[in-house]
């Protein structure tokens, strides 16, 4: 484990811990019964936190999955089911995730709203199932049994922190994992997650299961603390509290989701105390959402920035900007290195055409993207470059023409499938998810294992910050390279890089310059390249196409192509008419 | 089996007008709004408490179909205020949560304590079909949606209103740099959605349970007829509403099925969205 990962879960074992023993030492047994329920919401808002905060769905119907849980485990106690409650707890966690599945799963291919749709729908039927059914043993009243080891109120409460703090510390370890930062990306954007060769229908899908399962897990606790229960407890209203609560405090950081947790034990609490409506604690919540929204941050991340911003005051990091390393060597011309005619071609584009309704966006476009080669892809604003990277692939939907890639056809396959077969692309804007950390986006974006080192030789490469930099606290222009770093950790066949330089100083567009020219070679990989820049185009590239209006105008060796009539006419103008001028 | 279906009838109009406004609502200011029949709810009880306190029917209708304009309007306000370039995603949270306030303040001043009666607005029969008594309340809420329906197309069609909302609804910065009022459009759109949900709920609540919370509940059937129009095709929502009345009524027939009658919108939610995902659909800017 690494030491950041152990810092983590030591912490919250630590705060657990110290939490939970303040509390048993010096409280009464009412308030530790509150407690208790607190630590259960604690848990429920958890599974809110890794939909709604970390992948970035709303999820309507999490005390449905908790209703489920609760369920299971009266049903287990009544016919008393060998394994005692602590099992009986994970098995109705695990119930409640064939439900959380058999709900998202019409959804995930879908924009993101019909999710919410589908679980308030869910929620609103598992109200009229509550309502028409009742809760084994409750007839009865038979009491779901507690193993002796927590029996008394004091063990239970103490079992309920543990509870929350092993789910936490489960969730921690995911976040550092491939998946955790898929829910991230998947949250910031999810072309730019599919373009890192991620399914998106499978990282929302595994999200909303687990999510199910901790709903389930903070069901069985409920279960377990009240012994009996009713239906109110799971309705509809209820989804739509903890929705809103979590919201509110940021679920997807424990802090917050025990912070969350308080709330919505304790407000109730006090306004009864004060002998107020108790409901005046739904509208503070709603209002406290409202507000949540509008900043853009929840009460945790608020909490986590000016954590951030104190940390640095008190230790000023030495000057961070690295000097700038000299370009090793001047550039040689690449059209000199080889004759790339000679190379086999890694993707080739045949009669390449996209409508826009009756815009032709390209128009029988074919281009041969030689292997171990930079091909250079110019051509005015609207020319149709950012839309073959998009057909190619695999973001248009209906195209004509066929692409290929080492003689296997990409046509039918989706965006994440070309990408896993190896064709990568950057943005125009950069879309990396700013809650990553550097090595994860890199972990991410190569979609294999990479060890640490190989991590920080590309990264010292691109000169990209090192691997624990937050990328919300890095510049675009640098992020603008971490795409790149990206997609080269991959080792993919082909990148389009869009625009890789737009927005970079001329010294860092030398630099980059370079770097790009060196990519073959050093990664075997074939580079498309979509500038405006001509001077970075002559620098790196053995081939250049020009597109204008959806055809390709010209095509060959750089000196030659930057040099034909068609293509300056196509970027300044008629040329003939400014020299009569 | 018929009489039952038919008198889903009066549902589905609910239904299919609260649909209409839902699509509306998002096509025009792309907000999935899940405080809809909560803002109808609102207006149907402004009107019976106005009644209850002695003002004629008639005029706490219309005081009551201003109440619910009005609550819409803030919400609406609130909406193009702080949220009009947000997301989608955070526009439908701001939409919940706003939704368990309402839900909570609407407890408390309903009460739970004594029940209201809600006068039934349109009573009686408009006609009898095949041997089945077909209700005016049916009638008018269908015609109801119809209505606002060809309202809403002919409306955005050929004035120059209309223009500017559709402008509005396709890129809103665009339409603000234009010299298009889009706060003032926003809020309008809120209005008028909000006094059609208000008229729409004071028609169907004396045949529902008559608290607050089972009444802004009607948001999801709502949203399976919105979900039927792929939450752009009025018309589709309309004939979806009408059609999920339907079978809520065949359904209650039948008696095993009757208590989790509720579970029909659900299930339709359900099959549509699998029939739709023929095709991954990206989100739209990002």
């Amino acid at each position: 484990m690494k030491s950041a990962s152990l810092r983590a879960v030591a912490t919250i074992a630590l705060s657990a811990l110290v939490a939970a023993s303040l509390i048993l030492g010096l409280l009464p047994s009412y308030w530790i019964f509150l407690f208790t329920s607190a630590a259960i919401a604690g848990v429920v808002l958890q599974g809110i936190g890794i939909v709604a905060g970390r992948t970035g769905m709303i999820s309507l119907c999490q005390m449905s999955f908790a209703g489920v849980g609760a369920w299971t485990v009266a049903w287990l106690s009544l016919h008393e089911v060998p394994g005692s409650l602590f099992l009986w707890i994970l098995i109705g966690g695990a119930a409640a995730v064939p439900l959380g599945v058999a709900v998202g799963l019409p959804a995930l291919r879908l924009r993101g709203i019909n999710l919410a749709i589908v679980t308030l729908g869910f929620a609103a039927a598992f109200d009229d199932v509550l309502a028409a059914t009742t809760f084994p043993g409750q007839t009865e009243f038979k009491f779901v049994t507690r193993p002796s080891l927590v029996e008394s109120d004091e063990a239970y409460f103490a079992f309920c922190v543990a509870a929350f703090a092993l789910v936490a510390i489960g969730l921690e370890l995911m976040s550092r994992t491939r998946l955790g930062a898929t829910w991230l990306a998947i949250r910031h954007s999810e072309r730019a997650t599919a373009a890192h060769g991620v399914s998106v229908p499978g990282g929302k899908l595994s999200a909303f299961a687990l999510s199910a399962f901790v709903a389930g897990i903070g069901g069985g606790l409920l279960a377990g603390q009240l012994g009996t229960l009713v239906s109110d407890s799971f309705n509809l209203m209820q989804s739509l509290a903890v929705f809103v609560v979590a919201t509110m405090v940021g679920a997807r950081h424990a802090e917050g989701a025990a912070f969350g947790g308080i709330l919505i034990v304790f407000v109730p609490e006090l306004l009864r105390q004060f002998a107020l409506p108790q409901d005046l604690g739904d509208i503070l919540f709603a209002v406290g959402a409202t507000q949540a929204l509008s900043m853009g941050a929840s009460t945790s991340e608020t909490f986590r920035a000016s954590l951030r911003r104190l940390r640095r005051r008190r230790a000023p990091s030495p000057a961070h900007i690295p000097a700038a390393p000299p370009i090793a060597a001047p550039l040689t011309s690449p059209c000199a290195s080889s004759a790339a005619g000679a190379r086999a071609p890694a993707v080739s584009i045949r009669g390449l055409t996209v409508r826009y309704g009756n815009v032709v966006a390209l128009d029988q476009v074919d281009l041969i993207v030689p292997e171990r080669a930079v091909t250079g892809l110019i051509g005015p604003n609207g020319a149709g470059k950012s839309t073959l990277i998009d057909a190619v692939t695999g973001f248009i939907r209906s195209y004509e023409g066929t692409l290929t890639m080492d003689g296997e056809p990409l046509d039918g396959l989706a965006a994440h499938q070309r990408a896993r077969a190896g064709v990568r692309r950057t943005w125009q804007q950069t879309r990396i998810a700013p809650d990553l950390t550097v090595g994860a986006y890199v972990r991410l974006a190569a979609g294999r294992t990479v060890s640490q080192r190989e991590i920080a030789d590309i990264l010292e490469w691109l000169d990209c910050p090192p691997h624990n930099e937050l990328v919300a606290e890095i510049d675009i222009g640098t992020r603008r390279l971490l795409d790149i770093a990206g997609a080269v950790a991959a080792r993919p066949r082909a990148i389009f890089l869009d625009e890789p330089a737009a927005g970079q100083s001329y010294e860092q567009s030398t630099r980059l310059a370079a770097r790009i020219a060196e990519l073959p070679d050093r990664f075997g990989t074939s580079v498309v390249l979509v500038e405006h820049d001509i001077d970075l185009v002559r620098r790196t590239c053995s081939t250049v196409t020009v597109l204008d209006f959806g055809r390709v105008i010209a095509s060959g060796a750089p000196t030659a192509v930057l040099s034909d009539d068609a293509v300056v006419r196509a970027y300044l103008g008629a040329r003939e008419e400014a020299l009569a001028g | 089996m018929l009489t039952s279906a038919l008198a889903g009838l009066a549902a589905g109009g609910t239904y299919a007008l609260l649909g209409v406004c839902a699509v509306f609502t998002y096509r025009m200011v792309a907000v999935v709004n899940f405080t809809g029949a909560a803002i109808g709810a609102a207006g149907t009880f402004a009107m019976v408490l106005l009644n209850e306190q002695g003002v004629p029917l008639p005029a706490a209708v219309a005081m009551g179909i201003a109440f619910g304009a009005l609550i819409s309007a803030l919400i609406g306000a609130v909406m193009a205020r702080w949220f009009a370039g947000a997301s989608a995603q955070t526009k439908a949270a701001v939409t919940v949560a706003i939704l368990v306030g309402m839900i909570a303040l609407g407890l408390r001043i309903t009460g739970g304590q004594h029940p209201h009666r809600l006068p039934e607005l349109f009573p009686g029969a408009a006609f009898s079909l095949a041997g089945v008594v077909i209700t005016i309340a049916a009638t008018v809420s269908i015609l109801l949606a119809v209505a606002f329906t060809t309202g809403a197309t002919l409306f955005l069609r050929h004035t120059r209103a209309g223009l500017q909302l559709r402008a509005l609804s396709e890129h809103p910065m665009a339409a603000e740099l234009t010299g298009i009022r889009t706060r003032l459009l926003t809020v309008l759109v809120w209005l008028v959605s909000g006094a059609a949900s208000s008229l729409a709920l004071m028609i169907v609540a004396p045949q529902r349970a008559p608290n607050f919370l089972s009444l802004s509940e009607l948001i999801v059937p709502a949203f399976a007829a919105a979900l039927l129009g792929f939450l752009r095709n009025f018309w589709l929502t309309v004939a979806g509403g009408i059609a999920l009345g339907i079978l809520e009524g065949v359904a209650s027939n039948l008696v095993s099925l009757n208590q989790y009658r509720a579970g029909v919108p659900f299930l339709i939610i359900l099959a549509i969205l699998l029939w739709a995902q023929r095709g991954a659909r990206w989100d739209e800017i990002r």
